[in-house]
């Protein structure tokens, strides 16, 4: 290693270190200002609950694992939905063309809140379904179509050659979007993909808002009943951003082991 | 021009092409009238200037492009709207292109085991065994689990030829084979294509190489401006050219 590499090294450690003492300064100031009482040791018990001996999980783990199931659910149905969609876009089919169309439209252009809401208050009672599910379809619906939009740039981002060559072999239109033209495809989408994939563990949070115990749920009803304010909103936030980054690690794995595209 | 065949001949013509017309959007007319036939076992070599319609016209033989009107018919089946005929088409003609579009996610042997056991129904094994002999024919019989980016153009070209050639086409269509490589690679593909025509492989060529015309092609079309301004055997072409123009042509490449 070159002596100004080193030099350059040292320089961005002092730099990310003098960053986050100043970020702790300025919450410690903060919460100063409002004469605000940590109380730090009082939220591990509200990750995990000690009692006869054995561990259990608080109700922050519970609610973690309700955001993970949902968000996994939700991860795929949207993958599902917006490859579905990604190809009524660019069928020969005018129907097709424009359902997807208008669900995209629709879907993109009005909050998620309101999307979680309509399928809670209108859709749910309607046929029957319980809240997690309700939450699920609208997250997937909200990312499916977000989703639907990254794979159909990265079918249009194959040459038209590799068509050419499909169908001069052949193969029809399916054989050639699953075996050749798709997996060029994703390798090139799979970053905005991840990105969406993060967004969607976020915007799951919004589900608390019909009742969900996820995450956020939890940590409101422990901020209501004990005032942790701070330490419960860092903690729930440092969940969310082990969640986000594992899942980013992940993808980066996964990008690297991918076949290679020209 | 059009010859008129008789019972016999008529069942050697794999290749019919009758008064095909295409427009593009503009003032440029793609196709204009253009017939030709071709008989088993023949190699035509379609020659003439940028732009003159020879791409569009070989496209036309496999239905990557459409004709506005004109008949086309491969092997006996027409090339109409009806989907099993266009894929049936298209299994019995292989395609090679200028710019090669190999598979870049696949390695040479998925290149050309893919179409042999979707479309064919081969076994790997079964697969397998064509494609290494095939690979031995063009000699890359070593490339068989090289990436096509780690190929050179012309080894690319031969690579794709022997994917074409995998699904045992009745035709092959040479869309400019050779206009992108290296001046030095061009030869290895052109042995490769001297040595289909030896074996009696029917072949339409666009090319732009006179002498591979000359010494394998048996006869020569010459277009200009999406029409086909003289076609005759290869001798006759190069040493009688009937048309003013072709002279001109020539007098130009040659």
């Amino acid at each position: 290693m070159s002596t100004s590499r080193r030099v350059s090294i040292i320089r961005d450690l002092v730099l990310y270190v003098l960053t986050c003492i100043g970020l702790v300064w300025l919450v410690l100031r903060g919460a100063e200002q409002l004469g605000y009482q940590w109380h730090w040791r009082q939220v591990a018990h509200h990750l995990i609950v000690m009692g006869d001996g054995s561990l259990t999980a608080g109700p922050l783990i519970r609610g973690l694992l309700v955001t993970m199931e949902i968000t996994l659910v939700s991860l795929v149905l949207a993958g599902g939905i917006g490859l579905t969609v990604a190809l009524l876009r660019l069928s020969s089919s005018r129907l097709g063309r424009c359902a997807a169309r208008v669900y995209l439209e629709s879907i993109r252009n009005t909050p998620l809140l309101v999307q979680i809401f309509f399928f809670y208050f209108v859709v749910a009672p309607l046929f029957d379904i319980g809240r997690t599910t309700t939450a699920i379809l609208a997250l997937s619906l909200f990312e499916g179509a977000y989703v639907s939009e990254i794979i159909r740039a990265g079918i249009i981002s194959i040459g038209r050659g590799q068509w050419e060559a499909c169908y001069s072999l052949g193969l029809s239109r399916t054989q050639s979007y699953r075996a050749v033209i798709l997996p060029q495809a994703l390798r090139r989408i799979l970053p905005p993909l991840t990105s969406q994939a993060v967004s969607l563990i976020k915007d799951s949070a919004l589900v608390s808002t019909i009742a969900v115990y996820d995450v956020t749920m939890a940590g409101r009803t422990i901020v209501a009943d004990t005032f942790l304010v701070f330490e419960v909103w860092f903690v729930v936030a440092a969940l969310y951003l082990t969640l986000t980054l594992s899942l980013s690690a992940l993808a980066s794995r996964l990008e690297r082991r991918f076949p290679r595209v020209a | 021009m059009q010859t008129i065949l008789d019972a016999t001949s008529a069942d050697q013509v794999v290749i019919v092409a009758d008064h095909l017309r295409k427009n593009f959007p503009g003032p440029v007319v793609a196709l204009d009238d253009c017939s030709l036939q071709v008989r088993r076992g023949e190699v035509m070599v379609v020659i003439g200037p940028s732009g003159s319609g020879k791409s569009t016209l070989l496209r036309c033989l496999n239905g990557l492009e459409t004709v506005d009107s004109g008949r086309i018919v491969i092997d006996t089946v027409p090339l109409d709207d009806q989907e099993t005929h266009r894929l049936a088409i298209r299994r019995r003609v292989g395609m090679v292109f200028q710019s090669f579009n190999l598979f870049p996610h696949l390695t040479v042997e998925g290149n050309i085991n893919l179409a042999q056991r979707l479309v064919r129904g081969r076994s790997r094994t079964a697969a397998l065994a064509t494609t290494v002999s095939l690979l031995d024919k063009v000699g890359l019989a070593d490339a068989l689990h090289r990436y096509p980016d780690e190929l050179s153009g012309g080894q690319q070209q031969r690579v794709a030829i022997a994917r074409a050639l995998a699904m045992h086409p009745k035709v092959m269509l040479f869309d400019e084979a050779t206009s992108a490589l290296d001046p030095e690679m061009i030869g290895e593909v052109l042995d490769v294509m001297r040595t289909l025509a030896a074996e009696g492989m029917t072949m339409v060529v666009v090319t732009h190489e006179m002498g591979f015309a000359r010494e394998v092609g048996d006869r020569v079309v010459f277009m200009e401006q999406g029409r086909i301004v003289e076609q005759a055997a290869t001798d006759d072409f190069f040493q009688r050219p009937a048309k003013e123009r072709t002279r001109a042509f020539l007098g130009l490449v040659v």
